[in-house]
């Protein structure tokens, strides 16, 4: 070989073939050595990352819905399977799982034990249901979502619904609290890739905390605008957070007719919209299937 | 092929990094992230440790795998160093530290593309065997990490009235100097300072930061 560590590269020809064979060699053996290593520290560093995101998702969730240390919170989580040509609805609640049709047709229900009610983990939940239900082939069973069920006592207080959207690059997950009359209590973004100083701004409260107060009626309406934000409305939306839901609404009721439309972030309206369309999509959607699985909760 | 040269005394390779050659102050690189995370003291130590690490953990690995790459793939290898440590360092923190992972997790992934790491691989670590890339990488990493608490309590201080968080003062003095046009300002007033001492000191630092010698 003609190259010396740290002198320049003087000879430029093309490598001949064992050179061209120690250069893959090389590169490799660095490549393995990658793999052993970063591999290694996936599988210890994962469960931790993963309980991380379970107590920040609790906290979260308390947070939005203002509940007591008491509380309780009860996951339910949605699945379809493919029957035949048809699709049912599978949903997986504290008490019951329940197997019906699109239209809200019940198939059967079953009583769920109390070690599946309150694991911990999701995957322990879906083998489960996936055990019940007799899925033949995988491929015809799907996980679809899932909302939080914020009881206190043995009253539900408020839910929880998580949302996808697609944002700029790729999706944003959000969670959005409701309380049972479809008004939105708040909006917390978990998860997205959004630009720092531009699109990243959803997670400030000047913009998620647009949504606060707005009822159903209102968010079916709702659109996005490019006008500057009010400076008395961003002072409320920033105070949402200090202080509870419900004293902020009180205090700041009058406000939401005079700005029935979301903000959008200066240079990202892109962003803003993708969460306005993704609030207004599990709000619907959320509606819809309370009705159907309002009595199996 | 292994001709390994004399490595300076230690104290020569830690002060170089915090002082002659400071990676923000006198070779000037890696400012973007320098700007843009000293907006407080706390940022700025949490991104300088990261840096610290990966830059520790490159100069010693690159100066382990010379023997065996051809040195005309030793930039993708490099690369491919760095970016191992820098992943492990982003799994490392969000399992771990997941507050401060919220705070400067997108920062760390951006470590990947730092001139001062593979820049410290290239003139150093290519020469000389592990433990004086361990000196040399620690020197280059404090640096790098003083500069960053440095600025960072500067801004965060007179932007802020506050250091680590702490509010010192009853008001914010200067709220310029936490933007990024700010931030700017705050790394030349420290250059010049660097630059001030050195003249102090007899004018003996090369012109133009150095940073060829290694």
């Amino acid at each position: 070989m003609t190259c010396v560590p740290g002198k320049p590269v003087v000879d430029q020809a093309p490598p001949s073939g064992r050179e061209m064979i120690v250069i893959a060699a090389g590169l490799t053996m660095v490549c393995l050595f990658a793999a052993m290593i970063l591999g290694g520290l996936y599988f210890f560093t994962q469960p931790a990352k993963e309980h991380n995101l379970h107590v920040r998702e609790e906290t979260m969730i308390r947070g939005l819905l203002g509940l007591t240390p008491q509380a309780r919170i009860q996951e339910v989580r949605r699945y379809l399977k493919r029957e035949g040509k048809d699709t049912q609805v599978i949903y997986l609640t504290g008490k019951k799982l329940a197997q019906l049709e699109l239209d809200g047709k019940e198939v059967a229900t079953l009583d769920v034990p109390n070690e599946v009610a309150t694991a911990g983990s999701a995957e322990e939940k879906d083998d489960w249901v996936k055990k019940q239900v007799k899925v033949a082939d995988p491929e015809h069973f799907k996980y679809a979502g899932r909302f939080f069920v914020g009881i206190e006592g043995t009253q539900p207080v408020g839910y929880v619904v998580e949302g996808i959207t697609l944002g700029f690059k790729t999706w944003i997950r959000f969670f959005m609290a409701i309380d049972s009359a479809f008004t939105i209590q708040g909006v917390e973004i978990i998860e997205h890739e959004e630009d720092p100083g531009l699109g990243a701004e959803i997670v400030q409260r000047y913009f998620k905390n647009q949504f606060a107060g707005r009822s159903f009626e209102d968010i079916e309406k709702i659109s996005v605008i490019k006008d500057p934000l009010p400076k008395d409305w961003q002072d409320a939306v920033e105070k949402l957070g200090d202080m509870p839901f419900r004293p902020w609404l009180e205090k700041h009721r009058d406000m939401l007719p005079k700005n029935p439309n979301i903000y959008a972030i200066t240079g990202s309206t892109i962003s803003s919209t993708a969460v306005t369309v993704g609030v207004k999509a599990a709000l619907g959607n959320f509606r819809k299937r309370m009705n159907i699985v309002g009595k199996y909760l | 092929m292994s001709e390994h040269r004399t490595p300076p005394p230690v104290s020569t390779m830690l002060m170089r990094g915090l002082f002659e050659e400071n990676p923000i102050f006198r070779l000037a690189l890696s400012l973007c992230p320098a700007v843009a995370v000293t907006t407080a003291v706390k940022n700025g130590l949490m991104l300088g440790v990261a840096v610290l690490v990966v830059q520790v953990l490159s100069s010693m690995s690159g100066s382990l795998v010379k023997h065996i790459i051809n040195p005309k793939i030793r930039i993708p290898v490099f690369t491919l160093l760095i970016a191992i440590w820098v992943s492990a360092m982003d799994m490392i923190l969000a399992a771990y530290f997941a507050d401060i992972y919220q705070q400067v997790g997108l920062y760390v992934k951006l470590i990947v593309a730092f001139a001062i790491i593979i820049s410290r691989m290239e003139l150093f670590s290519m020469k000389h065997s592990v433990v004086p890339c361990f000196w040399d990488g620690l020197g280059m990493g404090l640096g790098f990490l003083v500069g960053l608490v440095l600025a960072g309590a500067f801004r965060e201080l007179l932007g802020s009235g506050s250091i680590y968080g702490i509010a010192v003062l009853p008001f914010k003095p200067l709220l310029l100097v936490v933007l990024p046009a700010g931030g700017f300002f705050t790394i030349g007033l420290i250059m010049a300072l660097f630059n001030w001492v050195d003249v102090k000191r007899g004018h003996k630092l090369p012109a133009g930061g150095g940073g060829a010698h290694g």
